[in-house]
């Protein structure tokens, strides 16, 4: 178990790695006669490798298989009792031992035979005599495929883990379920939201927070790219946001401050789109400031109002001018802010919905009534156009004013 | 998306066609190696048979002003239309590229 402890677990493959995991590999030399075996085991002793067990027949054989797992098998086709084929359709039936390398010798050997023997399942032939240096070289060939392809699924294995682990914390970030409950019970609003990250992460992230003066802010935002970047700059956006106390209030300072503090820090060509604004959710009152997110839309009975979210993404040049704008959410309203994959993600007939789209998506759920689950209606629309993971993070955030039931 | 450099007395126009969006980072990093070969003063990239470009690709077009600026040409983007020319306008983009 010693080697195979080394041959596997954390070790990435570099190249020297590999060299020793073959170098002591657990070899298994099945033959029924003990001339064969010894002449086999000294040729392998010969190339270097020491680690050899023996079986003198096909159950023999797979008992030294189940005990303790070689690194490769060299088998013997023509063995009484159970024979090379069937240990080779023993083995392949058993999926713990799918990717066990099992190399076949034999005496006889006509074309139909080799593909028998490939069919039952070996990886690959010699043929008797033994050629020494064919088969050490062949041996050699099979561990180094088999350590390689061991350390690339284990790569795999561990990124794949890894992405889980970061989209966990990415998430970990996003309001919690008891403060937005929280929210709503003494502001009643209605907060309905949605965020999936993509698969290989992205860069969306969405916050709200009760203010003085009977107000809430809320922001959306989505940093541009994919990947770890991008999605650890969402962690250094969230972070510098809570140092920011009182420019909470006014929008547009909110705006500045984060830029000027991610703007250095932020990679060329990598920028925050932005929406923040705060409601006073006994009068409606509306203070917002915009840089660059999708237009976000008021809806209410007579339809879908779109608001000004023109500005420079944060992050991308020192003095954006953002600008505070006003307005109002009156009751049975409702405030809806979304991210681009939205608009941009390629439908089934090859175009994208755009903001046009979506519009006229919105307003056909406004008319048919229920408002208060506008955001999951629209989502089940979107989502049925998608069959494929999304390309990019999806996050929608509606505040509807008037209660639980507009 | 695919592009095609036309190039004559020092002034270099880009046309590119199909969409701008994230998976077209090589490609847009080879456009600014090609840029950097010729010896221009002034460059346009005519965005008119271009769909849809999304933020990462607004981010591409940040990163060939900086090379722009750097190596001293000016850099101008022409002919956008439809949602091209709508996310220039609302990441004011448009003013900083002189769009």
């Amino acid at each position: 178990m010693v080697e195979k402890s080394k041959n596997g677990g954390m070790s990435f493959g570099s190249d020297a790695e590999i060299t020793t995991s073959v170098q002591t590999a657990r070899i298994l030399v099945v033959d029924d006669m003990a001339l064969m075996r010894q002449m086999i085991g000294m040729c392998l002793n010969r190339g270097g490798y020491d680690n050899i067990h023996y079986a003198s027949d096909g159950d023999e054989a797979l008992e030294a298989v189940e005990a303790d797992l070689p690194d490769i098998v060299i088998l013997d086709l023509n063995m009484p009792r159970v024979s090379g084929y069937e240990v080779c359709k023993a083995l392949r039936a058993d999926k713990r031992f799918a990717g066990l390398p099992i190399l076949v010798q034999s005496a006889s050997e006509t074309p139909e035979e080799r593909v028998e023997v490939f069919k039952a399942g070996a990886t690959d032939f010699v043929s008797k005599p033994i050629n020494q240096p064919e088969l050490l070289a062949r041996v050699q060939m099979h561990l180094e495929n088999k350590f390689l392809i061991h350390s690339l699924t284990d790569f795999r294995e561990r990124m794949k883990s890894e992405l889980v682990l970061a989209r966990e914390m990415q998430e970990s970030l996003l309001p919690e379920a008891l403060t937005i409950n929280e929210l709503e019970d003494t502001t009643n609003l209605k907060i309905e939201h949605y965020y999936q990250a993509s698969f290989e992460l992205g860069g969306d992230l969405w916050g709200c927070w009760s203010l003085p003066g009977d107000r809430i802010g809320v922001f959306v935002l989505d940093i541009s790219g994919h990947g770890v970047s991008a999605a650890l700059n969402t962690f250094r956006v969230h972070a510098v946001m809570g140092r920011f106390k009182w420019s909470l209030q006014d929008p547009a300072l909110f705006l500045s401050d984060l830029n000027r503090v991610l703007a250095p820090h932020f990679p060329l060509g990598q920028f925050a789109t932005m929406f923040y604004y705060t409601l006073n959710y006994k009068t409606g009152d509306l203070v917002y400031a915009g840089a660059g997110a999708p237009r976000p839309m008021v809806v209410g009975e007579n339809g879908v109002r779109l608001l000004d979210s023109v500005g420079v993404p944060v992050g991308v040049i020192k003095k954006p001018g953002y600008e505070n704008h006003t307005d109002r959410l009156e009751e049975n309203e409702s405030l809806f802010c979304y991210s681009d994959v939205l608009v941009e993600a390629i439908q089934p007939d090859g175009t994208f919905l755009g903001e046009e789209g979506l519009v006229k998506w919105v307003e056909e759920v406004a008319e048919s009534g229920d408002r208060s689950s506008l955001v999951s209606k629209i989502l089940w629309r979107f989502f049925d156009s998608q069959p494929q993971a999304l390309p990019d993070d999806l996050t929608a955030v509606t505040v509807h004013r008037g209660g639980r039931q507009p | 998306m695919d592009y095609r450099i036309e190039n004559n007395d020092k002034s270099a126009n880009v046309v590119f066609s199909g969409d701008i969006t994230f998976s077209e980072n090589v490609s847009f990093r080879q456009l600014l190696k090609d840029i950097a070969e010729i010896d221009i003063e002034r460059c346009v990239f005519d965005l008119s048979n271009v769909d849809m470009v999304d933020s990462a690709g607004l981010g591409m077009f940040l990163i060939a002003r900086e090379q722009a600026e750097t190596s001293g040409w000016r850099l101008s983007v022409s002919g956008a239309q439809g949602h091209v020319a709508s996310m220039l306008k609302l990441t004011k983009l448009s003013d900083l590229l002189d769009g």
